[in-house]
């Protein structure tokens, strides 16, 4: 197959970059590696290595080692041959010195089956391309959250509460419409609050795959936004013991994280691993100020034990995270006109001196996981897959209150889930492969009564049962086409006081006299079932132009029922001073998404370019209606509506080798969302932005160092939901526009990083970093930043960062 | 290998049933809120006239209209209520005097001539500001406007002549017609 070259489009976007050469590869490369037993590691010697269609070959020493020279770039197909062996052919994407270890089979009597095993991530869909961490990528991140991990793949937008709470966005959706899937097990905590953060600790895990849409089934039918799978260490079968070490200290803020893993393996399968990490951070600094009460601390701790063999294995993990975390203090009001006050302020109203204290208002979350897994591989390639997983999640969030009840929480919500997932997978001599499987799932969410504030959330029971089938047609290298459906059925009881007069004045009393159950004072309790079915879809195709080059397209159907916010909440919102009220008349969520992608993945030069366009019917979403009259002043009404809503853009991805110690990258996203039905833009969609970094490394690979400059632009794409108040000044009533809608100006951010590396090679190198953030100190503000009405971003942090492998 | 899988099977739907019968919700306890203001009042009293009391309450539509006499002085007093329960009414003017450093009351007018400072009975912060829970209000010009009432938490100035200058997070702020007459 020729390079595919007279693809306009591409031309077009590499036009900037003047020359390249596509067919100028020199066959320089070499791949090297042993090969070993399957079952206890041991050297095979003897073995033939080839490469199909040509005549390069090797054969095996004693130390099973390989070296093939004189490659071209490219991909190759490898063949593993041994008289006492079934042979073994595996696909190598050849583009730079590889090494490349093959594990065999060697007791081919005993069982008819090779497995490979590979450190390379397990795809989870072939029609949409997805975006991996791994390794150092998320080392990096070993101080921050996860959400801040993933942003800095294209696509991917932080939806902020102040500067430490951030929930992932993709393509411009966030919260229900964002699955995030650990060790196989769809993380259950309260990703429906806009202001809860993903309550899991990045650094127990080895890869984080995000799939722009919702393609994995597997997991669910009801992420249009995407999906994130996070996956631990793969287990070899060898005796070892490893671990790693990570410390971090940082200027802003004055604090910083330690994180510690040890890992035992042996070569008959058992396995025991423990990771623990602690955070502890003091107020942060934008670059004028001090950001008052927005201290951290979090801690958390995983244990796993288990075995894995090739005809069956089982897994017993539990983990534990937990945090603190203060909310600014100037973010706390109480009414419009303090929300006024505060807009026309160009720093937050209240500065305090640097603090590790803690105070109200402030947050405190745990997430508790215990869970079982099994598998099964029966003699045809097919594999049984068994996971139940138990999940509490509880979040406390603290207000200021009156008479010492600060100490008191206002929202004290605990949220337990037992989940089940069973699948059975089946691959055709690599060509056709089956999954299909069925879920269970049983939430229980209790609201603490004691808190002497009105639930935001009531107490209810959901139950979720689910079904999926996929399949993955794929005939050869250069083409493949998948298929999947799913079908859910989701269920809701929930047990609610409405105060009567709402419960009338919604027109609730109408609709739903049957969920009525008696009446207390000014209170109604009501007996809530809702019953949902859910279908969802996806089909698509990937086409492999030439060796290089990619097309893929797909497309996604999802349907998400309501979640118990969008349904049920009911309260008042003291950092956005809104009253927000859910909506009991939602329907499901239908959406359609279509995702091209087309890339070049090999050569000097690699890029991507990615557009999508969706099409969402009864879309959720929540904005302003009117304005309530309350003891604490007249304030504006948010509820959850239904619309139709059309979304699109485009996520962009190049990389350059100026030459090997030189190379540059450049991605951009940009997305578009519009309201049909009131012929708005939407609300909180992320604006243009653009990142690009330079790295440079010198030839012996003992150090190297990156410039990443970001510009984000000014949404200039924005409902309008500004609303007015009437002040008193001087004496007389001044009607007072309140801009809440406006965005922040965009701006141009610069981050420097320099790592030493010290010993090792590639996985299990130790290193020292420096990591310069916000380089300029630049002053700005983020849209996505629910609280950027109040503070400025963070300022300068210097970030010094020791990794430590053994 | 077949009798496994069906053990394993069975033993997940058993796992699955028990769960879903296990799952019993009780009925949740009724909220007592605590933070709760009801009802703010506003007492007139003066040696010549008689006595008014207006009230501000939720869900009232129509609050009363206080009429008051020029260059008379009055003695107005504020208190604050909680009458969710009306078997239990709460005086949270209590709470407020009893926390006087992180409150304090405060009082703007709009169409109106009003001049007001501290009463003999007012309630004092340790740096000895005035809380303005009782004030003498007087009258200076006849004409018609409105009072806001504010309760204001943890403010960071004790001693502002304008809302805004007190800072710290509104509790209370509503509105009361007053008339004053020649």
């Amino acid at each position: 197959m020729k390079p595919f070259c007279s693809n306009s489009f591409l031309f077009i976007l590499f036009l900037g970059f003047g020359h390249f050469n596509l067919q100028g590869q020199l066959c320089t490369f070499s791949l090297r590696g042993k090969v070993v037993d399957l079952h206890d590691n041991t050297p095979i010697f003897g073995a033939l290595v080839s490469i199909e269609g040509t005549n390069f070959f090797s054969q095996t020493d004693e130390e099973g080692s390989y070296l093939l020279e004189g490659l071209c770039a490219g991909q190759i197909t490898v063949v593993v041959e041994h008289p006492q062996c079934r042979p073994l052919k595996k696909e190598v994407k050849i583009y730079s010195q590889k090494e490349y270890n093959f594990q065999i089979e060697h007791h081919i009597n005993e069982l008819e089956e090779i497995i490979v095993s590979e450190s390379q991530v397990e795809s989870q869909n072939s029609s949409l391309r997805e975006s991996i961490l791994k390794g150092d990528q998320i080392t990096q991140f070993s101080s921050e959250n996860i959400s801040e991990a993933l942003a800095s793949l294209s696509g991917v937008s932080l939806v902020q509460t102040g500067n430490t709470i951030s929930k992932p966005m993709i393509h411009g959706m966030y919260g229900s419409r964002v699955g995030i899937v650990a060790n196989g097990i769809r993380l259950r905590d309260q990703e429906w609050g806009a202001d809860h953060a993903p309550n899991i600790d990045l650094n127990a895990f080895q890869t984080v795959q995000l799939i722009k849409g919702a393609a994995t089934l597997k997991y669910g039918g009801d992420t249009a936004g995407g999906i994130i799978v996070l996956t631990p260490l793969k287990k070899k079968l060898e005796n070892r013991l490893f671990g790693s070490t990570s410390l971090n200290f940082e200027s802003n803020g004055k604090g910083g994280s330690v994180f510690s893993q040890i890992n035992k393996t042996t070569a008959k399968g058992l396995y025991v691993s423990a990771h623990v990490t602690a955070r502890r951070f003091g107020d942060f600094k934008a670059p004028n100020y001090n950001l008052s009460n927005t201290g951290l601390k979090e801690g958390s701790v995983a244990l796993k034990f288990g075995k894995t063999k090739i005809v069956n294995g089982w897994e017993l993990n539990y983990s534990r995270f937990q945090n603190e975390v203060g909310i600014l203090r100037a973010a706390h009001i109480g009414n419009t006109q303090d929300l006024l006050q505060a807009l026309s302020s160009q720093e937050p109203l209240r500065i305090d001196p640097f603090t590790y204290t803690i105070a109200a208002p402030k947050q405190e979350g745990m997430h508790q996981n215990l869970q079982l897994s099994y598998y099964l591989t029966t003699k045809k390639n097919a594999k049984w897959k068994w996971d139940y997983s138990y999940q509490i999640n509880q979040r406390k969030e603290y207000d200021i209150r009156r008479n010492s009840r600060s100490t008191l929480p206002a929202i004290d919500l605990k949220l337990q889930s037992h989940t089940i997932l069973g699948t059975y997978s089946w691959d055709n001599k690599a060509v056709w492969n089956f999954e299909w499987g069925t879920s269970g799932l049983i939430e229980d969410n209790f609201s603490n009564p004691n808190t002497g504030v009105k639930r935001l959330i009531p107490d209810y029971l959901k139950y979720e049962a689910g079904a999926f089938f996929v399949v993955d047609y794929q005939p050869n290298n250069l083409f493949s086409w998948d298929w999947g459906v799913r079908l859910d059925g989701v269920f809701f009881d929930a047990q609610k006081f409405y105060n009567q007069t709402d419960w009338e004045n919604r027109g609730y009393a109408l609709s739903f006299p049957q969920f009525e159950v008696t009446k207390m004072g000014t209170q109604i309790l009501t007996d809530i079932t809702l019953a949902f079915f859910n279908l969802a879809g996806r089909t698509g195709i990937s086409i492999a132009l030439g060796p290089s080059y990619e097309t893929k397209l797909a497309y996604l159907h999802s349907q998400r029922a309501p979640n118990a916010s969008e349904l049920f909440s009911d309260g008042l919102h003291h950092s956005l001073a809104t009253i927000e009220n859910g909506n009991l008349k939602l329907k499901k969520e239908k959406v359609h998404k279509m995702v091209f992608s087309l890339s070049k993945t090999k050569g000097i030069l690699k890029a991507s370019f990615d557009p999508y366009v969706s099409y969402a019917n009864d879309f959720i979403y929540i904005a302003p209606k009117g304005l309530e009259q309350t003891i604490r002043g007249a304030f504006p009404v948010w509820n959850y509506f239904a619309t139709n809503v059309i979304m699109g853009g485009f996520d962009s991805d190049l990389a350059y080798d100026f030459n090997s110690q030189i190379s540059f990258k450049w991605s951009t996203s940009y997305t578009y969302g519009k309201d049909l039905l009131e012929e708005n833009p939407l609300i909180f969609i992320p604006p243009f932005n653009s990142t690009e970094k330079i790295t440079f490394a010198p030839k012996s690979k003992k150090w190297n160092f990156e410039i990443a400059h970001q510009f984000v632009g000014t949404q200039e794409r924005y409902p309008d939901f500004d609303f007015t108040y009437n002040t008193i000044e001087m004496g007389t009533i001044v009607p007072k526009k309140v801009e809440v809608s406006t965005p922040p100006k965009g701006y141009n951010k610069i981050d420097a990083f320099f790592s030493l590396y010290l010993s090792g090679k590639e996985l299990s190198q130790s290193y020292v970093r420096l990591i310069i953030q916000n380089l300029t100190n630049t002053d700005y503000r983020n849209y996505l930043n629910r609280l950027r009405y109040y503070s400025s971003e963070l300022g300068r942090n210097i970030q010094l960062q020791l990794v430590l492998r053994y | 290998m077949k009798n496994l899988k069906h053990n394993i099977l069975t033993l997940v739907l058993f796992f699955t049933t028990a769960l879903f019968f296990s799952c019993e919700k009780e009925t949740p306890e009724i909220v007592e809120e605590q933070e709760l203001i009801t009802t703010v009042s506003l007492k007139f009293q003066s040696e010549e006239e008689p006595t008014q009391t207006l009230r501000w309450q939720l869900d009232q539509e129509n609050v009363e209209r206080a009429n008051l006499k020029v260059n008379t002085p009055y003695t107005v007093t504020v208190t604050f209520l909680d009458e969710s329960d009306p078997g239990a009414i709460e005086d949270i003017t209590q709470e407020i005097k009893e926390e006087a450093d992180v409150h304090q009351v405060f009082y703007e007018f709009s169409g109106l001539n009003i001049t007001f400072s501290s009463g003999s009975g007012d309630i004092k912060d340790a740096q000895g500001n005035p809380l303005y829970l009782e004030t003498i209000w007087t009258p200076t010009t006849s004409g018609a406007g409105s009072v806001r009432v504010y309760l204001i938490h943890e403010p960071t100035s004790k001693t502002s002549t304008t809302r805004s200058g007190f800072g710290g997070e509104t509790d209370v702020a509503v509105d009361f017609p007053i008339s004053i007459i020649d």
